[in-house]
């Protein structure tokens, strides 16, 4: 039986394992692996989490407080719930340094999609172009992917910037405030569509509303934020979970891949691993080898290995993200009316609007506030904390955001490289440095933005507008570009080192485009695609 | 004067009140508290509320990073006798410090209100106003805040002053 060792069990690791053990190969995946705490009052909702949970401070703010956001600080409109920290603790031994970009790392089982909302958005062939393959060697393996995960979402408005694919099950229901925000749509499209190139519709989330094998569907607990304990929600665990079943497959947590070693001619041989806790070695030969560890570690691993097989680790350039701005709103028609806890409580809409160029597509996550913590929003009203609070009470109904996503384009000037320490430790740079024209897109982006949302009865408060640090949005690609043809730092079409054979990049490393869209759901996908074309029967 | 809610559900002990940081308790810090949450909602903390901000402040997490200055101290000292005094200085400091120790303290009790029924159905309850008189009631907030500040920061200029000679002396 032929073999393979994954580095990384995220979305692109577990549905590349998934494939290659449905291909007949033997697959051994090796993770840090952190686990996830076991759900608190799995039947519980939000609002009976604060009526019934023995310590609510202990569960929403952390036992340190660190779910508590006070003033002065990065200005986020949420806090992140304490039991997710073991999503992005860091690693000992893993050195960072970043230049104009945030960087977030994950060790935990299930990777950085353990906290992602769930967008499963489909790229269009214009996204596609500098794939390098037809983009229906890509496309038909949404619908395999939306099979494994569930996705549910409609072809609707917004078709033209989101494809539909096959297994798109009909959308969660909506909650009251998108429904008004649907609503206003209907009646402002004309509008809407013709000056401002603007579309609504639903968004295309990874969340059931069906029962199906260990996963309950969706009863609208309003927990989403706080890990959905019915798992109706999907996260790559899940997969893992069942990978842990099948025959062919070894799971071996608790380490970290340090390299791989090649042979004279340049082909991968075997993976070099230490123990999380103790350093213990472990070596694992393998001709085969699929990175999908995320771009950041990938790339790491990937330059600590070329250090050492030929001394010099060359910069890798490319890397792209997307920025995001956050756009609060207020929905006047809601002012003074209750907020419906019970709900699901992630992105329900999605707002487009066309660019000339279609590449250059603007994607707005559009979120109506429920059941995130306060005090983060109401701090931030330029007000005494009382008023701030009066306020709020008559407007949390009303209240709604906009996450704007923006396109990135591979440049030289954002890059990965390797600092390397006498006792040969090394640390990873990250620089990365905006386009140029990108403050102008993002003022006339947001123009339209908040004109639409006056179209639709709703006002952006002056003032509250966030614009994310690079890095924040965790969609990180593009710096080992799949090509057709290409030099030592690029890779094939099916995501294999040109430097290194028999070494396969198969998460978003390679993207050689990142369009304005959250990149999991073809991550995925580009895996399993992988896993068929490159390691099939 | 405890909240009823949590006269019949026995708080649950945190890990300070477990390692015995209740016999410790600073009565200022149960005033202020005391103080600060009537400002806040309106009613008394439960005990609850009121053992996790002493549990906050054990654990270090509320003093600004760098620590707080003699100024921030007195503020705190100041605003913690009355509910008015807080209004006045927490609009004082949301200009002018706005992640100052007195903000800190505040915004970790609404933190700690809004994870506890029933204070957080008390914080997610619109106030049943009509349209109009919400529009009112925000015109009147809008120029009391600024009528506030300007007043506060007559006030406290000296005071501020004082304590910036006093720290480079």
């Amino acid at each position: 039986m032929k073999h393979v060792v994954v580095v990384g069990s995220g979305a692109s690791g577990v549905h590349f394992a998934q494939s290659a053990l449905d291909n007949g190969w033997r697959v051994t995946l090796v993770d840090v692996g952190r686990t996830a705490p076991a759900a608190e009052l799995p039947q519980a909702s939000f609002a009976q989490l604060k009526r019934e949970h023995p310590d609510p401070a202990g569960y929403f703010l952390g036992q340190r407080f660190e779910g508590a956001l006070f003033p002065g600080g990065k200005g986020e409109y949420y806090g992140f719930p304490p039991h997710k920290g073991y999503i992005f603790a860091p690693l000992d031994g893993l050195a960072l340094r970043s230049r104009g970009f945030d960087p977030l790392l994950s060790f935990a089982r299930g990777g950085l999609a353990e906290a992602w909302t769930g967008g499963s958005f489909p790229f269009t062939p214009d996204e596609l172009r500098d794939f390098p393959f037809e983009p229906e060697r890509l496309v038909r393996y949404y619908g395999v992917i939306a099979g494994r995960i569930g996705v549910s979402g409609a072809v609707d408005d917004l078709a033209r910037f989101l494809p539909g694919h096959e297994h798109l099950a009909p959308g969660l229901r909506l909650d009251a405030h998108s429904e008004v925000l649907l609503g206003a749509y209907e009646r402002a499209k004309p509008r809407l569509n013709r000056e401002l190139r603007c579309f609504v519709g639903r968004s295309r989330s990874a969340v059931r509303a069906d029962e199906r094998e260990e996963r309950h569907g969706c009863t609208y607990l309003g927990r989403c934020l706080w890990s959905c304990p019915r798992e109706a929600l999907y996260t790559p665990s899940i997969t893992l979970r069942a990978l842990l079943r099948r025959e062919g497959f070894t799971y071996i947590p608790d380490h970290v891949v340090t390299r791989v070693e090649a042979d004279d001619a340049n082909r991968v041989k075997r993976v070099h691993a230490r123990h999380v806790a103790n350093g213990a070695a472990l070596e694992l030969d393998a001709p085969r080898v699929a990175f999908a560890a995320g771009t950041l570690a990938s790339s790491k691993l990937l330059l600590d290995s070329l250090l050492a097989h030929g001394g010099a680790a060359p910069t890798l350039t490319g890397l792209m993200d997307n920025r995001q701005v956050l756009v609060p709103f207020v929905n006047l028609a809601l002012l003074r009316k209750r907020v419906e806890l019970d709900s699901y409580q992630y992105h329900q809409l999605a707002l487009g609007l066309e660019r000339d160029d279609p590449r250059h597509y603007v994607h707005g996550l559009v979120t109506t506030l429920k059941s995130a913590l306060i005090h983060p929003i109401v701090q931030s009203v330029p007000l005494d904390l009382a008023s701030a609070l009066w306020i709020f009470r008559n407007a949390h109904a009303a209240l709604g955001l906009v996450n704007v996503n923006f396109h990135d384009e591979r440049r030289e000037s954002c890059s990965l490289s390797l600092e390397t320490a006498r006792d040969e430790s090394s640390t990873l740079l990250v620089r990365y440095e905006p386009a140029a024209q990108e403050p102008e897109r993002i003022r006339s982006t947001l123009r339209d933005v908040k004109r639409a949302l006056r179209q639709l009865g709703c006002f952006a408060p002056p003032g509250m507008t966030h614009v994310r640090p690079m890095g924040a949005s965790v969609h990180y690609a593009g710096v080992l570009p799949m090509q057709r043809e290409g030099g030592d730092l690029t890779t094939t079409p099916h995501g294999e080192s040109r430097a290194l054979g028999g070494l396969y990049f198969v998460d978003g490393s390679t993207f050689p485009f990142l369009p304005a869209k959250n990149l999991t759901f073809t991550l995925m996908a580009n895996a399993a695609r992988i896993a068929d074309e490159a390691f099939g029967r | 004067m405890k909240n009823s809610s949590d006269e019949r559900r026995p708080a649950a002990p945190g890990p300070a009140a477990q390692a015995g940081a209740a016999s410790h308790v600073d009565p200022l810090l149960e005033r202020e508290c005391d103080v600060f949450v009537r400002y806040l909602s309106g009613t008394a903390p439960s005990d609850y509320v009121r053992e996790r901000y002493l549990a906050a402040h054990e654990a270090g997490v509320v003093e600004p990073r760098g620590g707080a200055t003699g100024f921030e101290r007195w503020i705190v000292r100041r605003a913690s006798s009355a509910t008015w005094l807080v209004r006045a200085l927490d609009a004082h400091q949301r200009v002018f410090a706005n992640g100052s120790l007195l903000r800190r303290k505040l915004v970790l009790l609404l933190a700690l209100l809004e994870v506890r029924a029933p204070h957080a159905e008390a914080l997610d309850t619109p106030t049943g106003s009509s349209r109009a008189a919400m529009l009112f009631v925000l015109a009147w907030l809008g120029v009391r805040f600024a009528l506030t500040v300007l007043l506060t920061t007559l006030v406290l200029a000296p005071f501020q002053l004082a304590f910036k000679w006093e720290a480079r002396a």
